[in-house]
């Protein structure tokens, strides 16, 4: 390259930039990198807040639960890597205290316990706890409230488990890896790890679990987990991460990425349909510098050098202003946010640097080659036959060159070939429907437009004349509206769903163990201190021992029962509880067989049990296999006549078994229930229980408030989001209707010379830009329930639905601002006088 | 300096071929000046495109200067053209987000030329702009964006300049001053001239007058008559192309 070519392309672009004809395509460059970069470091600094909120009910970033312990090699090797560890030992085991026990969770946790969160503690039953970052001390154990309510403890008194006494020092009120069972877990006792030997309750043969706890940076985490791999054994050992927590958190979690993955590909689809706008633009004004310099001489690859420098020169000024811009925006709405919504500061923005500015320039270089090469085509003989375009002319070789980039963008960008094919997919189905609309439009104007030259004729003439240019016009305005569509749906239909999942007046009490004796003066006690209990569910611990009389308990494995005392999976393994109804809980569905609708057994003689559709998948239980229960003494068949979803996200008692009530006559059942009690109502609850000392409270308000918070979090930062993808949207809109207004110019010049009146010219443009705005809106929704089918049903596990409201909201939506925006463009033109519009055609 | 060997010209159109020029065959000497007069769509200014290998003869031989122009590709035109060859439009033609001066140096710029922007200074000083150098061509009357243009052509001081209908876009007062302008610098510089133009009085300043009839040219300057040419009136459409 020469020093006069480089020269030259540098002139062409100062003058170009000072004199606004580079606003365009450097907008759109400054909203690409702006928008992805503000999008994605807002995200990642949310995400890792979440995550590492989100950690906390794992206690670490990653455990490596064992049901025997650990290699001690395998621990230094962590720290070798650079992570922090610690560990605990879980297992079940009788508490004592004088002549009462109970089953106990007990936790023996090591120094370090917990890597992430706090454990909390109170001073008194029920208290409010306060997080501490000690342990118990040597010989104390800290205990569950209900448990100095079973026990009848009280603070400074003692406990017996194994053959070692402890003192009670403190309340536990909460550990951090608690899992979110709300009913049916034993009351957890934590004690220090060096406190266990003595205990003498771990031997051979002891139901014991070993957990292990990692926390450090991703790289160093990943790292150790390959070199852990190998030696992992699948029976003994599972690795445990965030993103493996099936907990409603994990979900919302899980979700919320999702969303954010996919705001930001639609960002970077607004913006490189902008850009393809604007270098559309830029080539064909091109044209004549091209013709020019070629007849003067130029050659070929001087003027690609010229200007593949001028588009450098545009990338690099757009990049360097979206970075800033970028980053501003999420500061100012990370300030905004303070508060309401924690983001980790911590988090440097060199990668979602990185993405924006391989965003801005693959957006640059890609949507700009097939209008360069274009302009690279221009004849030289331009300069005396004017009404010469570019020679190169195939709108497949567009199409497929911008798809293909927008397609591979959206693939490197979210390493999701799903969600980016469903996207993309319904960005085809869009592209040729509105090919085919178009074209039915021309055929319809031709009827419409007839009889005497008038605003409306006038503005069908246009669009008919203007045919592959409109059709053009109209997808990008289509896919605009459709992505902004899908932004704005799935935001709706994702915090309806968070909080609907919780909503007010979620029970924050959970009962369990009320005795059939209990149970009337319950009822009427409660009634009387204005407390609403729905529903009572009876329940017997039984056995699930065998699947069409294969025996099952090694089959479902400690594992799971270990698993299940931390994850909220009581039912599996060795214990389970039943229940029986005649009626179907409300948050259920059958999806297959039948619910018990008759007293009869079945065809087989055996009554019908119903089983949780996600647990028969797992067990492989399928309709009509023979289930056998232990209860007791007693042997329990039934058959599976049903299977069901629950939604284990509502903090609705759940069970895996329901079984027909006449085939659990004669069984003496305790209830369980659950019911909500006002936060200001929390200091009556000591006195509520008291009367019945033996039934078993759950105080989930903690729990049900961490999940608000991160719902309410998520749904603050998903909010901020669809602001920014609307605004891109409009941009890119604003950037359409002007790159359409100028090939319009020589249209307007000529009706103003020819004497057409300003309103003539105005109300045919308005007409022609409502007619465009609404069909476009009218197939973004079309677009839009498709893509949204696909995405809620196959990407967010979502109910897909109908949203008929926008097949109207839409069309009008598109008319309004795509009219109106129609109108300020042509209102600029129309300000200017004729002279001075035909001079700039020159 | 200019030769030309049965030239034609077919374009394929709906209705099937269509010659625009017939064999043409004619010689222009160097220094010397001609006048391709016609008029509207009797292929003068397809001739033009031609001879300055802007387009491709359908057949025939061009030399320009000695070189074989009909047996080169678009690259090596472009590349003689650079270095023989200076055009004036009837638009003018300039890049808009160039300066005057700018617009000036572009070809000298694009020939390598190190002294170019010297050279720009002192030609828009001969064609009376020296204090508009700064100003952007919308800046410009018509007459003044011409001699913006002619400075142009003349920069690289080019063997031959083609121009086309120089003064089509100009009153009378900015026509005499361009005509003067070109014809002085021409003579000045020894440069070979093809000029095209309806108009008559312009051509007579030209050593030889060629008329162009529906494709076919015969030489007129011995006649020494006004040829009959159907001045069109020019429109918008053309204008703006």
């Amino acid at each position: 390259m020469t020093k006069q070519t480089f020269n030259l392309a540098w002139r062409l672009f100062k003058h170009e930039a000072k004199r606004g004809e580079l606003t365009i395509i450097l907008l759109a460059i400054i909203l690409s990198v702006s928008s992805v970069l503000s999008l994605s470091l807002f995200s990642e600094r949310l995400q890792s807040a979440l995550t590492a909120k989100s950690a906390e009910f794992i206690a670490a970033d990653r455990v490596l639960n064992s049901r025997k312990p650990v290699d001690v090699s395998w621990i230094t090797k962590a720290q070798e890597f650079g992570l922090n560890t610690a560990h605990q030992v879980y297992t079940r085991s009788m508490a004592f205290s004088g002549d009462n026990m109970m089953l106990v969770d007990l936790r023996a946790a090591a120094e370090g316990y917990p890597l992430k969160g706090a454990v909390k503690v109170a001073d008194q039953p029920f208290a409010p706890g306060q997080a501490t970052s000690a342990l118990p001390q040597a010989g104390h154990a800290w205990i569950e409230s209900r448990l100095f309510q079973n026990l009848g403890l009280a603070i400074g008194q003692y406990i017996d488990v194994g053959d070692k006494t402890f003192v009670v020092s403190k309340v536990l009120s909460e550990v951090p890896d608690a899992g979110f069972s709300v009913f049916g877990g034993d009351p957890k006792v934590l004690i220090a790890e060096a406190d266990l030997a003595e205990t003498n309750i771990i031997g051979p043969g002891s139901r014991a679990s070993f957990s292990y706890f990692f926390t450090g940076s991703e790289a160093d985490l990943n790292n150790y987990y390959d070199w852990l791999l190998p030696q992992l054994d699948n029976e003994l050992q599972s690795w445990v991460s965030v993103s493996d927590d099936d907990s409603a958190i994990g979900r919302s979690i899980a979700k919320a990425e999702q969303y954010f993955l996919l705001a930001s590909l639609l960002a970077i689809v607004l913006a490189a349909v902008s850009i393809a706008v604007a270098a559309q633009r830029y080539s064909q004004r091109h044209y004549d510098p091209v013709a020019i310099m070629k007849t003067l001489g130029a050659s070929k690859s001087m003027v690609q050098q010229v200007y593949l420098l001028q588009i450098t020169f545009i990338t690099l000024l757009g990049i360097a202003i979206g970075t800033v811009l970028g980053f501003v925006i999420q500061q100012v709405v990370v300030w905004a946010l303070a508060g309401s919504v924690d983001v980790s500061l911590d988090v440097w923005f060199w990668r979602p640097l990185l993405i924006a500015i391989f965003t801005g320039a693959i957006c640059a270089v890609l949507f700009s080659l097939y209008p360069l090469l274009k302009l690279f085509s221009v004849s030289p003989l331009r300069v005396l036959r004017r009404d010469l375009g570019a020679s190169l002319s195939s709108r497949f070789i567009q199409f497929f060159a911008s798809g293909g980039a927008i397609f591979s963008l959206m693939w490197a960008y979210s390493g999701n070939l799903g969600l980016s094919a469903i996207l993309f997919g319904s960005g085809i189905l869009l592209v040729i429907s509105l090919l085919l609309v178009t074209f039915g439009l021309i055929w319809l104007g031709r009827k419409l437009g007839q009889g005497k030259m008038g605003a409306w004729q006038l503005a069908w003439a246009r669009i008919r004349r203007r045919a592959m240019d409109n059709a053009i016009q109209l997808i990008s305005f289509a896919v605009t509206i459709m992505l902004l569509l899908i932004v704005l749906v799935m935001r709706n239909d994702m915090i309806a769903q968070w909080q609907n999942q919780l909503p007010q007046g979620t029970p924050n009490y959970f009962l369990v163990n009320i005795t059939q004796q209990q149970l009337p003066d319950l009822k009427t006690h409660f009634a009387e201190e204005n407390v609403d209990i729905e529903h009572f569910y009876p329940v017997v611990r039984g056995r699930f021992v065998a699947i069409n009389d294969e025996k099952v308990s090694t089959a479902v494995s400690k594992e799971d029962e270990e698993a299940g005392q931390r994850q909220g999976r009581e039912g599996l393994g060795r214990e389970a509880n039943l229940t029986w109804s005649n009626t179907l809980q409300h948050e259920n569905t059958i999806v297959a067989g039948q619910w018990f609708d008759t007293n009869d057994p079945l065809a087989s003689g055996l009554y019908g049990v119903s089983v949780e559709a996600r647990i028969a998948e797992r067990l492989n239980i399928q309709l009509g296999d023979k289930l056998t229960f232990n209860v007791g003494s007693e042997i329990i068949n039934t058959e599976v006549s049903s299977l069901r979803e629950v939604d284990w996200q509502t903090m609705q008692p759940n069970f895996f078994f329901v079984i027909q009530p006449q085939a659990m006559q004669g069984y003496l059942p305790t209830y369980l229930s659950s019911f909500y009690l006002d936060k200001s109502r929390k200091a009556e609850i000591t006195e509520l229980m008291k009367p019945f000392a033996s039934v078993t409270l759950f105080d989930v308000d903690a729990r049900i408030e961490q999940l608000r918070d991160i719902v309410k979090q998520v749904s603050l930062a998903v909010e901020f989001i669809l602001v920014l993808v609307l605004a891109a949207g409009a941009l890119v809109l604003i950037a359409q209707v002007q790159a359409s207004m100028d090939e319009r110019q020589q249209e307007l010049a000529i009706l103003r010379t020819l004497g057409a009146k300003g309103r003539l010219i105005r109300a045919s443009v308005l007409f022609e830009f409502i007619i465009i705005g609404s069909v476009a809106g009218l197939m973004a929704a079309f677009a839009n329930e498709i893509s949204l089918f696909f995405l809620q049903s196959q990407v967010f596990e979502m109910q897909a639905a109908l949203h008929w409201q926008y097949w109207f909201i839409a069309p009008v939506a598109g008319a309004l601002v795509v009219g109106i925006l129609g109108m300020i463009g042509c209102w600029r033109l129309l300000r200017l006088n004729t002279s001075h519009l035909l001079r700039q055609m020159v | 300096m200019i030769k030309t060997s049965a030239i034609t010209k077919t374009v394929n159109t709906t209705q099937g071929e269509l010659s625009i020029l017939k064999p043409i065959s004619f010689e222009v000497k160097s220094g010397e000046s001609i006048a391709i007069v016609g008029a509207s769509g009797s292929g003068k200014s397809t001739l033009l495109s031609l001879l300055a290998g802007l387009d491709e003869v359908s057949s025939g031989e061009i030399y320009l200067d000695g070189q074989s122009l009909h047996s080169m590709n678009e690259e090596q035109r472009a590349q003689l053209r650079g270095a023989k060859v200076g055009f004036i439009f009837q638009s003018f033609m300039l890049v808009q987000s160039l300066t005057a001066l700018e617009n000036i140096i572009l070809p000298a710029e694009i020939a390598g030329l190190a002294d170019a922007k010297q050279r720009g200074q002192d030609i828009l000083e001969k064609v009376g702009l020296g204090h508009r150098g700064d100003h952007y061509p919308n800046q410009l009357s018509g007459g003044e964006q011409q001699r913006v243009a002619i400075a142009r052509a003349f920069i690289t001081k080019p063997k031959i300049l083609f121009a086309d209908e120089p003064t089509g876009n100009l009153d009378a007062a900015n026509s005499d001053k361009v005509e003067r302008l070109l014809f002085d610098l021409n003579r000045d510089s020894h440069t070979t001239l093809v000029l095209v133009t309806h108009d008559s009085e312009l051509a007579k300043h030209c050593e030889r007058q060629l008329l162009m009839t529906a494709g076919e040219l015969s030489d007129i300057t011995s006649s020494n008559k006004t040829p009959d040419i159907n001045v069109p009136v020019p429109t918008i459409q053309s204008q703006v192309g």
